[in-house]
């Protein structure tokens, strides 16, 4: 996706002090090497005031590949994706426990700023959100926040990101038109692009085909599949089908008696469909409940 | 089949009921209209004939009963220039920080009925406000500068009232969405909220800059004046509006002949419809502008 020499300038730079940046640099080196977890949530609690919303979430994500969460509503797998680009921050009175590494920092200490953090891990979200301007203008919002404006610049990374998603054949010669005139799968697309702008490491996709129709979905999922040899992409999906479609791991989540998330299993996700090793996990995906 | 038709009775009913709710709220909305047009056809019918390029580029003379209005229309100018000046950036500013930046509770919901309620001040309480602040206190005389602010305290309630009202209600979404590309929440406020809720902010400019130019309590102890000498060259100086005129030359020039006026009147109607229609225009613009 990037010409390199670009995107390590921007790898790196969630820390403030220079010096854990450099640490932090090593670290990357190191992880990459072994082809470790590029993510990974350590005995995580959530709390919104003095709800629990997860509770003890252990998890490591692979980098460039597809992890699924699944879960029936209300088990905090949206909570747990909006860890990894701290939206949670959000929330008034959110508080989160343990430990969230990204290449081994964790984003949740002092000296990481959280803006630089969210143009490593971008999100699309459940519904279609492209800003009310011209498709242009849309791709090149992430961009433009870091300063650049020069105008054949922007051209070339609206062009690429667009290609990327798997929309410029669509909106080649439409790019002044508003993004909201765009179809539902088009628009979601379009959010992708948006996101690939920035040039991510990572993409969280929060039930990114919950509003479009089957044939805007598969278009998605080819499109998933696609991005996940460079990309880390965590899902999450009401849909057991796409998540056996698309992911390579995948996470089961459950709520407790207090309400608070869990993650119930987590493995491979042909294993965890086909020879599912908690009972739970059985019951859900073979519809039992949820 | 029957099932269908349904209840003779009910669909009657139904139909009827339909029909003079939406009748009531029609008539509402005509007996609300009517005055309007009245005021305005009346105001037009009865005060276009002295309405002459010399009524407008002339100075009074003879206690207005002749020459013209040009230095009032020049004051209430003035005075509409100065309000904008002090009252938008501050306005703006304090609306953005409201809804954009304070922490939500009880203190914020506090200052908001707060503000909502200063728009309810009893115009001359605004007044006596600005002399003893602004003439007495910071001495500023009675002078355009001491009025715009007095004005502008007046529509600072309007103002941020209604472009709070118009970034709280921009999509939640599109906030998400922005911070989650990594714009930071001034980044995101600047490029998406606020073109967004423009037209709402610019709303209520237009009806506060607009209300201000019609007010005569605020301004009567803070320098507006009926006969001057020269026309004002400095914010240090008096002035002369078109509502205070209007009050003076109806109420305390005897023999004032009543097409003039009239004429006052509807200058001072059209001085605010051609602000409104500037904000129109703009407001037109910026819609255009967030389409493409």
């Amino acid at each position: 996706m990037t010409s390199n020499g670009e995107g390590q300038g921007l790898k790196l730079d969630i820390t403030v002090a220079g010096e854990k940046m450099m640490q932090a640099r090593e670290k990357d080196a190191a992880l990459t090497q072994t082809a470790t977890a590029h993510l990974r949530a350590d005995r995580v609690n959530l709390y919104y005031g003095h709800f629990c919303a997860l509770r003890d979430v252990s998890l490591e994500i692979p980098a460039r590949s597809i992890t699924a969460l699944i879960g029936p509503s209300g088990c905090g797998k949206s909570s747990f994706l909006r860890l990894f680009n701290r939206m949670n921050d959000l929330i008034a009175g959110s508080r989160v426990e343990g430990r969230v590494l990204m290449d081994g920092v964790d984003i949740y200490s002092p000296d990481v700023d959280v803006v630089s953090l969210r143009r490593h891990v971008g999100m699309v979200f459940q519904k279609p959100n492209p800003f009310p301007m011209s498709t242009f203008d849309n791709v090149a919002f992430g961009p433009r926040r870091q300063g650049i404006s020069k105008r054949s610049q922007l051209k070339d990374i609206v062009e690429r990101s667009l290609r990327e998603a798997a929309l410029w054949d669509e909106v080649e010669d439409k790019l002044q038109e508003p993004g909201t005139a765009l179809s539902g799968g088009q628009q979601q697309r379009l959010c992708i692009a948006r996101v690939l702008a920035v040039q991510p490491q990572v993409i969280l996709l929060d039930e990114p085909c919950s509003a479009l129709d089957p044939i805007a979905t598969l278009k998605i999922e080819d499109l998933m599949r696609e991005l996940a040899a460079q990309y880390t992409i965590l899902i999450v999906t009401h849909n057991m089908q796409q998540a056996a479609r698309v992911s390579s791991q995948t996470a089961f989540m459950m709520a407790d008696e207090e309400r608070a998330g869990r993650i119930i299993e987590f493995g491979n996700t042909r294993e965890l469909f086909t020879k599912p090793k908690d009972k739970r996990t059985e019951d859900y995906i073979t519809g039992r409940f949820g | 089949m029957s099932t269908l038709a349904g209840s003779r009775r009910e669909v009657f009913a139904r139909r009827w009921i339909q029909i003079a709710g939406f009748s009531l709220a029609g008539l509402a909305t005509a007996a609300v209209i009517a005055p309007v047009i009245w005021v305005v056809a009346d105001i037009f019918v009865r005060g276009h004939s002295a309405i002459t390029w010399d009524f407008l580029t002339q100075d009074p003379a003879r206690q207005g009963k002749e020459g013209g209005i040009f230095p009032v229309i020049v004051g209430t100018f003035y005075l509409m220039i100065g309000t904008l000046i002090f009252a938008v950036p501050v306005g703006l500013q304090a609306a953005i920080y409201l809804s954009e930046y304070a922490r939500p509770g009880r203190l914020l919901r506090l200052i908001n009925l707060s503000i909502v309620n200063l728009a309810g001040v009893p115009s001359i309480v605004y007044g006596l406000f600005g002399l003893s602040l602004f003439v007495f206190t910071l001495n500023l005389k009675t002078s355009i500068m001491a009025a715009s602010l007095t004005l502008a305290c007046q529509a600072l309630a309007l103002i941020i009232t209604s472009s709070r009202e118009a970034m709280v209600a921009v999509p939640r979404e599109w906030r998400e969405g922005a911070l989650a590309l990594g714009a930071s929440r001034w980044q995101t406020t600047r490029h998406v909220v606020l073109p967004r809720a423009m037209p709402g902010i610019l709303t209520g400019i237009m009806l506060a800059i607009g209300r201000a130019a019609g007010e005569t309590a605020p301004i009567l102890a803070v320098g507006v004046a009926f006969q001057l000498g020269k026309l004002p060259n400095s914010p240090d100086d008096q002035f002369l509006a078109l509502p205070y005129h209007l009050y003076a030359i109806a109420i305390q020039v005897p023999g004032m002949p009543e097409s003039r006026m009239w004429a006052t009147a509807l200058v001072l109607l059209a001085v605010v419809l051609a602000f409104n229609l500037g904000g129109i225009i703009l407001r037109i613009y910026y819609g255009r502008r967030r389409q493409s």
